[in-house]
């Protein structure tokens, strides 16, 4: 505590500068798909592991310990245990590209038969991707593109005009098909909520002339703050019917914020939720629906995919992956392949998933 | 600041030998700091326009559902605040936050228990949390930054550890009591926001009034004098960290209340620095020795006012931000600027 003054005055600057910047800041990054920033240490390192035999199918999340890639590795150890092939999951305990990208190296050096990501940074990920298939390893990302990289499929949960749609036709369905609402977003620089709100604005503008989005507002990925954001959007609209939660924070918060007020069957909100999480207000009516996709079926056609890379097998344009994922489309210009149209969560079906 | 004219009514040290007497003659600041003055005047202004501007700002509908939003971080920026006060720093409050947080709401899951039960789980929890950085810093004798960022990984590793790759779904609505909604209320009134006052209120009562409290200051001031003057330094220090254990522990549940039915591991994420934004814009010094919980409590008001009324005027998020890192700025400058002035007077 003995400090000269220059230290002390350069100390104070430094840390005001430090909250200036930092402090009051709204998460930024952040998938829409993860439900929080902060990763899991809990989960140990390499976990996964199905089949012994056939081929090495690795799969890096852009962190690991949030219900949502857990649920994908659920899937993706699954189809390892069914159709023969050794599953590994590793991911950071942030959203890091940096770390993200330390094992991806391991996993090249290890020489897996595929390698799979969902990249935080898909810009600093293609030279390593590149890297991959020079070593002869099968890439692909899933979750989450890197469109200019020289992976061989994209592994996609949805389109973005399919949970764009599903969103807009939700809420509005809910509120007869006209009236104001507001969206209530996570990260401002996150990349998919952006183009599913793009979508969202055209589609409302187009298919509900009398619809109308007032306000879109960016809560971090903090529920506290989503549903605050929310209650303060009811008080500057009294004439809101609807609430749009972007993520899987945002989507709880603004139907609590709506329970909170009184307004259930007033303001009617989605969101993209867990079924777990938006259960007990689709039960109580403050949601009325949550737009998903079945998460462990991603997790089940991301080793799939891996599988039939590793195997030199050519996608076909319609795919019938397990007894319970078929149809699965893929497009050889984008080379996307599809899970399919977005899952809509009501009271009737939230139980049925366990995430 | 002028010298208050209040005589010395406790065993108060005498401030370092002073080059200056005149000074140094104050015992007791003035209730009421020009900073403090400054704050009431501009989020009063701010209400003003904000009810201009948007008729419905100032309804209870909007005014309820603000001081709940901002009473766990005043609540945490009261034992931030103390810690300042004597010199120290604690950046572990987010991962405490999350740690009562989770340990509450998976026991509320688990077992159903009653609210004062739950509540004083999470102050126990925090409690401990503020026990162990108060022990390491008071004793330990390294920097309170550094041991309170090394324990805030340590506290964030405990809480994903319960939190087991997983959120914690279904939690009871036990801690209504401390909500935006109508469990939340008395009167109109939010008992969270009524909770902290309170707890800012004794705050402000035992840093004016006590001796305890003054030696708070006398520790910030000069910490090496202080204990010359007779000062328990280690034993002030430890409980200023367990304090702000306990009042994290509250404030968890009131995070917990204002949450949703389902509890995510980056529940706290950003705490410290909103409460030691609070503290800053309250005028508290970052260098110890002067500060009042009055003004972190009016901090933390002036930073969810401008959050809210952003909002509300439906203006771009991000500006919020902008707000906040001006006033902290600006709180900051004045800051030292009042150092130069007394250095120089």
């Amino acid at each position: 505590m003995r400090m000269t003054r220059t230290t002390r005055s350069a100390a104070v600057l430094s840390l005001a500068l430090a909250l200036a910047t930092t402090a009051c800041g709204q998460g930024s990054g952040g998938s829409a798909s993860s439900g929080g920033s902060t990763g899991g240490a809990a989960s140990g390192s390499a976990g996964g592991g199905g089949g012994g035999e056939g081929a090495t199918v690795a799969f890096v999340p852009k962190l690991q310990g949030i219900p949502y890639f857990e649920a994908m590795n659920t899937g993706g150890a699954a189809a390892c245990e069914e159709i023969g092939c050794t599953w590994l999951y590793q991911g950071p305990v942030e959203a890091d590209p940096a770390a993200q990208a330390d094992i991806v190296r391991s996993f090249i050096q290890q020489g897996v038969d595929a390698l799979i990501v969902a990249p935080n940074d898909p810009d600093s990920m293609a030279p390593l991707l590149k890297q991959a298939a020079d070593a002869g390893i099968k890439v692909a990302t899933a979750d989450t593109d890197a469109p200019n990289s020289v992976r061989e499929v994209f592994v996609s949960q949805a389109s973005t005009e399919g949970i764009g749609e599903a969103l807009t036709d939700a809420v509005l369905g809910a509120m007869g098909g006209k009236g104001k609402y507001a969206i209530v977003s996570c990260g401002q620089t996150a990349q998919n909520l952006n183009s599913w709100i793009e979508v969202q604005k055209a589609y409302t503008a187009e298919k509900y002339p009398d619809a109308e989005i007032v306000d879109i507002v960016y809560a971090g990925e903090d529920q506290a703050q989503a549903t605050q954001m929310a209650t303060d959007l009811m008080n500057a609209h009294p004439d809101l019917t609807g609430l749009v939660g972007e993520c899987t924070s945002s989507a709880p918060g603004v139907a609590q914020a709506v329970q909170d007020a009184g307004k259930t069957g007033q303001v009617f909100t989605v969101g993209l939720g867990t079924p777990q999480s938006m259960a007990p207000y689709l039960t109580e009516g403050s949601s009325s629906a949550s737009i998903l996709w079945d998460v462990e079926n991603l997790g089940h056609l991301t080793a799939w995919a891996g599988v039939q890379l590793a195997a030199g097998e050519e996608f076909q344009a319609s795919n019938d992956v397990s007894s319970d994922i078929t149809g699965v489309t893929f497009d050889p210009a984008t080379k996307v392949l599809l899970l399919g149209p977005p899952l809509t969560i009501t009271k009737d079906n939230a139980g049925d998933y366990d995430y | 600041m002028s010298s208050s004219t209040l005589a010395p009514t406790d065993g108060t040290p005498p401030g370092p030998r002073a080059h200056t007497a005149t000074a140094r003659g104050r015992v007791l600041p003035f209730p009421i700091t020009g900073q403090e003055i400054v704050l009431i005047v501009v989020i009063a202004v701010l209400w003003a326009v904000l009810a201009v501007a948007t008729p419905a700002f100032l309804t209870g509908g909007s005014i309820v559902p603000l001081l709940v939003a901002m009473a766990p971080v005043a609540l945490i920026g009261i034992g931030m605040t103390i810690i300042i006060i004597t010199g120290g720093i604690d950046v572990s409050v987010a991962g405490m936050v999350m740690v009562c947080a989770v340990v509450v709401a998976k026991t509320m899951v688990g077992s159903g228990v009653s609210l004062p039960v739950a509540v004083l789980l999470s102050v126990l929890v925090g409690g401990v949390l503020g026990l162990v950085n108060g022990l390491l810093i008071a004793y330990g004798r390294v920097h309170a930054i550094i041991i309170t960022f090394g324990t805030a990984n340590l506290f964030e590793f405990l809480g994903l550890r319960i939190f087991g790759g997983s959120t914690v779904n279904g939690i009871p609505g036990t801690l209504g009591f401390f909500g935006r909604g109508d469990a939340g209320r008395t009167l109109g009134v939010p008992h969270s926001f009524l909770i902290m006052l309170l707890v800012a209120a004794a705050a402000w009562y035992y840093l004016r009034h006590t001796a305890g409290g003054r030696h708070l200051y006398a520790i910030g001031g000069d910490a090496d004098a202080a204990r010359l003057a007779g000062v328990k330094v280690q034993r002030r220090v430890l409980s200023a960290y367990v304090l702000t254990g306990l009042l994290t522990g509250l404030a968890a549940c009131f995070v917990i209340a204002q949450g949703t039915s389902t509890l995510a591991p980056n529940v706290g994420t950003g705490m410290e620095l909103s409460a030691i934004a609070a503290v800053v814009i309250g005028g508290t010094s970052i260098m110890g020795g002067r500060g009042s919980v009055l003004g972190t409590v009016l901090g933390a008001l002036l930073v969810q006012t401008v959050t809210s009324g952003v909002t509300q005027l439906g203006w771009r998020s991000q500006l919020a931000s902008l707000f906040i890192g001006i006033f902290i700025l600006i709180a900051v400058g004045a800051d030292l600027l009042r150092q130069r002035a007394r250095r120089t007077a």
